[in-house]
């Protein structure tokens, strides 16, 4: 403070490398690892504990379905928690599952697998655009757009399948969602592989960086120059695009396209992102934490099934999971402050 | 200074938490019927003691004494029912309420949960008369001036009878015309027998209004003295920062200003900015002067794109640029440091680094390069005497580090024309030195500076020509030599 004052336009030029700091930087990629930590944990603990009252529970095989039981749910809570960062919701991605399942469907009966499941990606992404074109453009809350699309989509999926589930889906295409890759089911591999991609994102990207901006504080990040608008609209593109690849895998695994799928997902997918530790209010998501979350509520229905505990049950345990989450995380932050 | 004439004491008071500067046994005394100002530098401790001394937080150690007797708060209502109020910086009235229900808020009488309006009003009615509030009591407060809202919250204290109330900065965002009404509702309150607790960085006014001051440097007590021990008010800045500073800091430039950098025209607002035009030329500091509400810091957010304009023209270098939105206007050259840091400059949980190259992180085809993130944010923090931990939320910061945060960010960009509004609003003395050598520094490189301020001694401390504004209007431009206090004042509230 008290040499003079100079700025000298050259002084950023030439940064001081630290070779001290770690490459990659784990805890920043996980979002605060603290919270993900637990959550590893607490679904550990609840593997044992289902596996001592039912040692099956423990079998190769039976996690690895339990994995299958998260992926759907897995890659909605990814694409949920691009919107959720910028302090948006997208209530309508259940209702995309329903779109594009029938439209993979559909698609499925007169082209190759990887085109019907590109186009199922790309209705997806249409509809998450239309989300974010009235978010960003029509400037409604985001909430009120996702509640009316929620409504369309449904209505589309049951109009375009004629009211019933499109069946006769080709071998090829179900092989090529719902098969698996060295012992590995493809939707597993997916949701694993997105996660990682998705963590890297917004850790290491400017798209990443100025979704956190903008739920931060839009008003800043608009002021900073960042497009604002674009960034946003771009998030509801992905959540959209993540429901497609959903209605996909749902479509090659049930071997038939089903246009009531939808509301179930979408309370289950914001239930892992809130486990997962993202705040609704913006400016800040974990990716880890999401795909943690639907880890967490898979075992945990996979295990109370194997306990023979009636779904109602199932349901209420759920719902006291994530506000057990929330109460966890409360008392800890308030013990260290 | 005997202990049973105290309204509220504070002895030895320690708080320490990681990271945040906290205060070391600090003392503190207040009377009835006494003003008694705390002084220091951001982070010197002040918003420590207050948030303590308001059961915000609580101290590690240290004691604090009402009327005598220990207590201890474990949130604001406690101190609230000890007869400490306090009015915040930041107004905290419900903006869709009216005078009446804001004053009452919390303490409305009811039966079975009715409220009774007839008592809410006399009494709101009574604090507000009290305060000579003259504005309309029952229209949303959000309708009212800054000036008035605060009545409203200096009326809520009032209203629970509080006998110590603290007052922090409550001049920041008023006129000077406000000011002065605020110091007479000050000088009643203290003649009535209430004890106040009053911060501002506004040397002139601690000196009119304080019967006692009481000095904070690095969170330790340099020093407390009565008024009369005071003889100016470089005795106060030297207890303030520990060495000898002008107050005034930096002056006008010696070079002299070359070609014009920077143009708008008719630019027009509908209701706040009425066809305003006006030039900066390479190497000049134009102040901008006027009241708040003048129209000021619209005029600039429209230029910069940040608002809607129906008309208007900018030139940058001789050509004629077309904003239309922030991103416009960086890329045109055109720097905007926002007079409200918290809401439009920082994004508080995103780290330093993060907050300094918001607009352009560093790294290759949309990934961002961490590591350089960090070291660029350090570098660009350097000059400006700062060491903080990059990797941090920006929350953690003091409000002056803040600022420089802001600074830092729009310093990388190497604009050509530079709009600050309040620059040193709330910040103290000794950071207020070094934004006007910035801002100097800057003009000196050959910017265009645009200073928006209502601190009147900046204004003609640092401008080469001073733009006069009223009602959204351009209604003077002075050189240097013609502006002097009364002749800026004379135009910016002239009627």
């Amino acid at each position: 403070m008290n040499q003079p004052i100079t700025l000298e336009a050259s002084d950023e030029q030439a940064p001081v490398r630290d070779a001290n700091r770690p490459p990659l930087d784990l805890r920043g990629l996980l979002g605060g690892a603290a919270r993900q930590g637990s959550l590893l944990v607490v679904i550990a603990a609840l593997i044992i504990g289902f596996g001592i009252a039912r040692p099956f529970f423990l079998d190769g095989s039976n996690l690895m379905n339990v994995l299958l039981q998260a992926a759907v749910v897995g890659i909605l809570a990814l694409g949920q928690t691009y919107v959720l960062i910028t302090g948006g919701i997208d209530l309508s991605i259940g209702s995309t599952v329903a779109v594009t399942a029938v439209a993979a469907g559909s698609f499925s009966h007169s082209m190759p697998a990887a085109v019907a499941i590109a186009l199922a990606l790309l209705v997806g992404a249409l509809c998450g655009l239309v989300n974010g074109l009235l978010v960003t453009i029509a400037k409604i809350t985001p909430f009120i757009v996702t509640l009316g699309t929620m409504g369309i989509y449904a209505g589309l999926a049951l109009i375009i399948a004629g009211g019933q589930a499109v069946y006769g889906i080709p071998v090829a295409f179900e092989n090529a969602l719902a098969g698996r890759i060295a012992g590995v089911p493809i939707p597993v591999v997916l949701f694993i592989v997105l996660t990682i991609v998705s963590s890297l994102v917004l850790r290491y990207t400017v798209f990443g960086e100025y979704l956190i901006a903008i739920g931060g504080n839009s008003e800043v990040a608009r002021l900073a120059g960042i497009q604002v608008g674009r960034h946003t609209a771009t998030a509801y593109v992905v959540a959209g695009a993540a429901a497609g690849l959903a209605g996909g895998i749902l479509t090659a695994r049930l071997g038939a396209a089903d246009p009531t799928l939808g509301a179930d997902l979408l309370l289950t997918a914001i239930a892992a992102t809130v486990i997962g530790g993202t705040k609704l209010e913006g400016g800040y998501g974990s990716m880890a934490g999401a795909a943690f979350g639907a880890v967490l509520i898979a075992t945990l229905t996979a295990g109370l099934t194997s306990l023979n505990v009636q779904a109602f049950y199932q349901q209420v345990a759920v719902g006291a999971a994530i506000i057990l989450a929330l109460l966890i995380d409360r008392i800890a932050k308030s013990r260290k402050a | 200074m005997s202990e049973a004439t105290a309204a509220l004491q504070v002895i030895d008071l320690t708080k320490t938490f990681p990271g945040v500067k906290a205060i070391v046994g600090v003392s503190f005394t207040a009377h009835p019927g006494e003003v008694h100002t705390l002084l220091g530098e951001n982070g010197a401790g002040k918003s420590t003691l207050l948030k303590t001394v308001f059961g915000v937080q609580r101290p590690d150690s240290g004691e604090i004494r009402v009327d005598g007797n220990v207590v201890e708060f474990a949130r604001p209502s406690d101190a609230l029912a000890a007869g400490i109020a306090m009015v915040h910086q930041e107004l905290s009235l419900v903006p869709q309420m009216t005078a009446i229900q804001n004053v009452v808020l919390g303490t409305e009488r009811n039966r079975g949960g009715i409220i009774d309006w007839k008592e809410a009003r006399e009494r709101a009615t009574a604090s507000l008369t009290r305060l000579r509030f003259d504005a309309p009591i029952n229209i949303p407060v959000s309708q009212l001036s800054v000036a008035q809202q605060q009545l409203v919250e200096l009326a809520r204290a009032l209203s629970t009878d509080a006998r110590t109330i603290i007052m922090d900065e409550p001049t920041a965002s008023l006129t000077t015309a406000e000011s002065e009404r605020l110091f007479e509702i000050i000088d009643d309150l203290r003649a009535s027998g209430v004890a106040i607790i009053y911060v501002s960085h506004r040397l002139k006014e601690v000196l009119e209004l304080s019967d006692r001051v009481t000095v904070l440097r690095d969170g330790q007590l340099v020093a407390t003295l009565l008024r009369s021990e005071i003889q100016s008010e470089d005795d106060l800045v030297r207890l303030m920062v520990g060495r000898q500073l002008d107050a005034h800091g930096v002056g006008p430039g010696d070079t002299q200003p070359g070609e014009e950098l920077f143009r708008i025209e008719h630019v027009t607002v509908p209701g706040v900015v009425d066809d305003v035009s006006l030039t900066v030329r390479r190497g000049e500091v134009v102040g901008l002067a006027g009241m708040v509400g003048a129209g000021r810091t619209e005029l600039a957010r429209a230029v910069f794109g940040a608002d809607k304009r129906t008309s208007g023209d900018i030139w940058v270098h001789g050509k004629k640029v077309v904003i239309r939105r922030p991103l416009d206007a960086i890329r045109a050259g055109i720097a905007l440091l926002t007079e409200d840091r918290k809401h439009q400059g920082l994004s508080l949980d995103m780290t330093t680094a993060s907050n300094v190259t918001l607009m352009d992180p560093p790294g290759r085809r949309g990934f961002i390069n961490r590591r350089v993130q960090r070291d660029v944010a350090t570098a660009a923090l350097k000059p400006l005497n700062t060491k903080m931990q990059v990797d941090r939320p920006v929350r953690t910061l003091s409000g002056g580090n803040q600022q420089k945060v802001v600074l830092a960010r729009w310093l990388r960009q190497d604009s050509d024309v530079y709009i600050f509004d309040e620059p040193t609003r709330g910040i103290d003395v000794g950071a207020k030195g070094e934004i006007h050598a910035i801002m100097r520094n800057l003009a000196d490189r050959g910017k265009a500076v645009l200073m928006i301020s209502s601190d009147l001694p900046e204004v003609l401390a640092m401008a080469d020509r001073v733009v006069i504004m009223r009602r959204g209007r351009v209604v003077a431009e002075l050189d240097r030599d013609e502006a002097d206090e009364e002749t800026v004042v004379r135009h910016a509230a002239a009627e």
